[in-house]
Parts: structure tokens; sequence; C-alpha cells
């Protein structure tokens, strides 16, 4: 793919991270004694490493990573989608040994509830209203888990995949009888505009289709005997031309 | 759009006495969204107690448009023009960060030009930046000339901008694995002579507002966050190295072209609204020098590397972090392998950094929390996305 010469791209060894990473892993090994079970740092691209932690030992593995790794920043909380499950996504800083760690913890996606981290790191109020804004996992604990950037009133998490894009509220009675003269443009397709312009929609037979639907006059019964009638006068020379 | 209800410990009616047997009041007041200092649609649900405000309130969200989800329902290379939207002072931080995250989902490297393109067109942007956050300050706090020099020295910027990508703003410049264009005849000649130039307007700047009593007076001592605080709350940028925290994505963990190009971070120890500001003047007087180098170094060969239109990135994630003007600007990118991002979260900077205003301004007098406002920087396209 890449077309460029590998003497014209940076020197690839000034982005080694693979020592302090290796360093690290040693160093997260004592949260399986948090956890009860052995935790397996995977390498992500971009050269920092990720855990995934149970959603019980969460603020517990976090106090830790804190307290005893310097992991001193959150930097990033983001909530995701999987269609199966819900995840949270910390991702985690330290000013002194200058490494990227995340943490993924696993949802519900029927109850996803987590604790929240606002006591580890004050940051998190912000980031996890947010997350709850969006997808509407339960942060217990948290001091004040409103809204964030959306209305207080506004129903539905809008980064959920099952979030419809154009939600259904707009679709009031009054806008679904479209004037199907609105919907019928260009000469040949106005020859049974009489015909649709009677129809009334949504009652009789056309109340199967959807209403705003435009038909042209094609669901009107006898419309083809009409139509056929409309083709023969057309063959016809007009009077006058 | 219905209105949030001031939410705080602030109850107004409650009333206390003071020695002298005078009763003040609580008040609460609405600062925003509409209001000059608040730059942009920014509601400050103040609690008073005379001229002392004792609890604020920040009411963010309206200028939310759903930047995450417009992302997800875009082709990568069509997202690239959205994410100049989210902090629309510094378009081109923004578009780096989304095409980096890509790039390193990818595992691909841009050729070493397009490296040194965008890390100059990124210190450039950084000047711009920076250049309005200083002049809206003056402005803030009553000088009205700064404002218009600075906005002068960033107009050049728009107008190079202008020539390389086509349009001042949102300047839609980077793609997956380069950049859009090359530079056109005579850009770089352009833009060392812009360069020479700001140099020169930046110390009358400097005079104007560095030295400037009242300025001093208004900034010096107000707005104080300590090193743990300023950690704890994770702020980044000029925020956090007025604190006196040795921290630069740049430095610590550098990216593309500043693997080869130190960078000197710019940092003070009081931590209070002047050494924000002071942070920012030092920090376009570095951009400059960096400009120079990019230059000077600029080497040839192809600007990009050639990506299919529809891009299908492999299945996986990533975090890239780099250092916007305001601090850490993060892109958390998911791909399911698809032309589509399965998720693309944007860390924004502004976002954080506003959240320890109400720490700050709390004990201050109503007139400094205009003052502390502007000295964090945020811009709210990127706060509420």
């Amino acid at each position: 793919m890449d077309l460029v010469p590998r003497s014209k791209s940076l020197s690839p060894a000034a982005s080694g991270y693979r020592d302090e990473n290796a360093a690290l892993a040693r160093d997260l090994a004592p949260i399986a004694q948090i956890t009860g079970k052995g935790v397996v740092p995977k390498s992500m691209k971009g050269d920092y490493l990720g855990i995934e932690v149970d959603r019980s030992n969460l603020v517990a593995v976090c106090r830790f990573l804190r307290d005893q790794l310097g992991f001193d920043m959150l930097s990033c909380i983001s909530g995701v989608d999987m269609l199966d499950h819900l995840e949270t996504v910390y991702h985690l800083r330290s000013l002194t040994r200058k490494q990227l760690l995340q943490i993924k913890v696993r949802l519900d996606h029927e109850k996803p509830e987590v604790e929240s981290v606002v006591s580890v790191w004050p940051t998190a109020n912000w980031l996890e209203r947010e997350t709850y804004d969006m997808y509407g996992i339960k942060f217990s604990g948290h001091p004040d888990l409103r809204r964030m950037l959306l209305d207080d009133d506004f129903e539905g998490y809008p980064l959920l995949k099952s979030f419809h894009q154009v939600p259904t509220t707009v679709k009031s009675p009054a806008t679904t009888q479209v004037d199907p003269n609105m919907a019928v443009s260009g000469q040949f397709q106005q020859k049974g505009m009489e015909h649709v312009v009677q129809k009334k929609v949504g009652q009789g037979r056309e109340e199967r289709l959807h209403p705003g639907t435009p038909t042209f006059g094609h669901a009107f019964e006898g419309y083809e005997e009409e139509a056929s009638r409309d083709d023969s006068q057309k063959d016809k020379p007009a009077p006058g031309r | 759009m219905v209105t949030k209800q001031p939410v705080g410990s602030g109850i107004p009616g409650a009333s206390s006495d003071t020695s002298e047997g005078i009763k003040s009041q609580e008040m609460l007041l609405n600062m925003g969204p509409q209001h000059p200092s608040t730059h942009g649609v920014l509601r400050l649900v103040l609690t008073l107690e005379g001229e002392t405000v004792t609890d604020c309130t920040p009411v963010i969200g309206y200028l939310h448009r759903g930047i995450e989800k417009i992302l997800e329902n875009r082709p990568i290379m069509g997202g690239i023009r959205y994410m100049d939207n989210a902090d629309y002072l510094s378009p081109m931080l923004n578009e780096t960060a989304y095409a980096g995250a890509v790039e390193q989902l990818m595992g691909l490297e841009p050729p070493r030009r397009a490296q040194y393109i965008r890390l100059l067109t990124n210190e450039l942007q950084r000047i711009a930046s920076h250049l309005v956050a200083i002049g809206t300050y003056g402005l803030d706090l009553g000088a009205f000339t700064p404002v218009l020099w600075a906005f002068r020295d960033r107009e050049g910027i728009l107008s190079l901008f202008e020539a390389l990508g086509g349009s001042r703003f949102n300047v839609n410049y980077l793609r997956v694995g380069g950049v859009l264009h090359d530079f056109p005849a005579g850009w770089l000649k352009q833009c060392e002579a812009f360069l020479d130039q700001l140099e020169k307007n930046m110390m009358e700047l400097d005079r104007l507002l560095t030295g400037n009593e009242i300025f001093e007076s208004r900034t010096q001592g107000v707005g104080y966050i300590d090193q743990q605080q300023a950690i704890a709350y994770g702020l980044t940028g000029p925020i956090l190295r007025a604190s006196g925290v040795n921290w630069d994505l740049r430095v610590n963990r550098p990216y593309m072209a500043y693997r080869e190009v130190a960078v000197n971070p710019q940092i003070r120890q009081e931590g209070d609204c002047f050494a924000r500001y002071m942070v920012r003047m030092l920090e376009i007087t570095e951009s400059i020098r960096l400009c120079r180098i990019a230059i000077d170094k600029m080497p040839g060969g192809p600007i990009g590397t050639r990506t299919p239109i529809a891009l299908r990135p492999p299945r996986g994630e990533t975090y890239f972090a780099l250092e916007s003007s305001k601090g850490e600007l993060g892109v958390y990118f998911i791909s399911d392998g698809g032309e589509y991002p399965w998720r693309a979260k944007l860390r924004g900077p502004s976002f954080v950094n506003l959240q320890i205003l109400p720490e700050m301004v709390r004990g201050h007098k109503m007139s400094d929390t205009v003052a502390i406002l502007g000295s964090i920087d945020i811009v709210l396209g990127e706060v509420d996305r």
C-alpha cells in the first residue's frame, strides 16, 4: 500500500514503547489479588496496554492503579455499543511513567450499571454524565447523574445503535397527509391529477398504504379505464392547434 | 429548547447576618447562554453573595450537534470534514487527530513530507488558536486593542490556509495517509515572510499586555490551581503547564513528525490566570520556532499514501491523542472492518478543562469569573460537540 521507499519514512525505532509496556505488564500482575483471577494485558495498536476488568472490581482496580502505579490522570471515558453488550472504556495516563492504559468493562444491555470512579478521579464526574447521557449507562455512586449535553426531557439514548436516526415523533398526524400536488411534478405525471386530488387518503382501500405515499391514482378503483380513456383523448390533436 | 432548571446549592432567599447587622441575600444569577464573555453559548448559574461567587454550575449542551453520531454515519474520509466543527478555532488539529487515529489502527505511516506538512500546519493552527485566546482574553478584561492586533495576525494564517486548502476556517485539508494538496508555488516563502512579521507583531502584543498594570492586577493571583488538583481534574494543555506540571504530548508521547523535532515545553509555576496567559504567549514563540524548523527541514517526496476512497480499516480499536492548542485531543476509534466507523469518540480538552471552573471561581468576585473563564480558553463547539 505504501508507495514511499522506506528510507523516506520516519525512523521506526522512535516509536518503541516495548520495554515500558513489558514493565507495566509486570506491575499489573497484583490486580489478580484484587479480582481473584489473572489479568491479561493486551497490546493495543498504538503501543499501549489494555486490560479487561469485571465491573464489580472496577473501583478497587482503579484505586490500585492510581495509588500504586501512578495512573493519576483519567483522560477519557467512552461508552461503546457492541449490539450484544455495552462497554465502558477508560483511558488512563500516568504522568510519572508517561504511559497510557486502557481499561474495558463489559456491561449487560438490559441493565447497564457500573460503579462510578468519581471517588478516584474527580474528572470522571462530567465524563460519566456524558456517557450516561449518550448510552443510558447508570454509574452507581455518582454524585449528580443527570443529562449532560442533551435536554433533561430528551427520550432515549442517541448513541445506542438501536436509536432511530429519524425520531418517530416527527411524524405527527397533521403532516402525514401530504398534498399529492407536492409530490407530483412534470407533464407526464400530471395526467391523472384530478383523480389523485379527489382521492381521500386514509379512507377505504388506501388505508393500507403508508400515509403520504404518492399513489398517482394507481390505487384508485376503476382508474385503469379512465386512464386509457385519457390516453385515447390525448392521441387526438387538440382543437385549435 | 427546554430551559434547564438551575441546580446548585444556592437557595434563593437564604440570608445571612454579617457582624454589622447588614443582611446580605444569596442570589442566583444566570450568566449566558448569550453573553459576550462566555465565548459562545455557555450558561453559568452563579450563586452570589453580594459580589462574591459562592457556587457556580456550568450548563452546557446548547451547541450539541451530535458529531460522534454523525461520524458513525459517514465514510471515514467524509468524517474528516465534520471534525472541523468540533473545535472550530483549530480545525487542522482536529483533522490530524482523526486521521492519526485511523492511521494508527491501519498501521499506516504517512510519507515524511506529509508529516512535516502536518507539523507546519498544526503549529500555524496552534498560533491562530492562541491568538484568539489572547486577543479575546484582553477584550474580556476591558482592553480593546489586543483583539484587533491578534485577529490581524490570525488573518495572515487564515489566508495561508486558504491558499493551501481552499477555505479559511473548515479547511478539510488532511487525508488518511497524507494531506490533500502540496504547497502552491511560493507558499513557503510567503509563510516565512509571515512568520517574520508575526514575530515583530508578537513583541508589540507582548508590550501591550504583559506589562500592563491593569491586566496584571486582574490576572495575577486569580483562579489559582495547584498541581495535584490540576492532575486530578484531568486538565491538559496550557492550563496544566501553567500550574507547573511538565506535560506535553508532543514531548512526552511524541507522534508524527514530533518524533524528529524536539519541542521545548513552556512551563510556569504560578498556576494563576496570568501564568496561563504567559504560557500561551511563550507557546506562540515556540510554535514560530517549530514552523521555521519544519520549513527548513521540509523533505521532498510524495504528500500522501495511496489509500482507497472507500477506506476499510481492519477490525480493532485504538486511542490516538495529540497535543491540541487546548490540551489533549483524543480520538477513540473502533472499526468493525467496514467503511463506516463503529465508534469514534472525541475527547475534547475544552470539555474536561471546563469542569474545574466551579472550583476556581468559588470565593472570587463576580468580575473575576470572566477573567477565570477566559483563561481556561474553552471552545463551546468542542465542549458540546
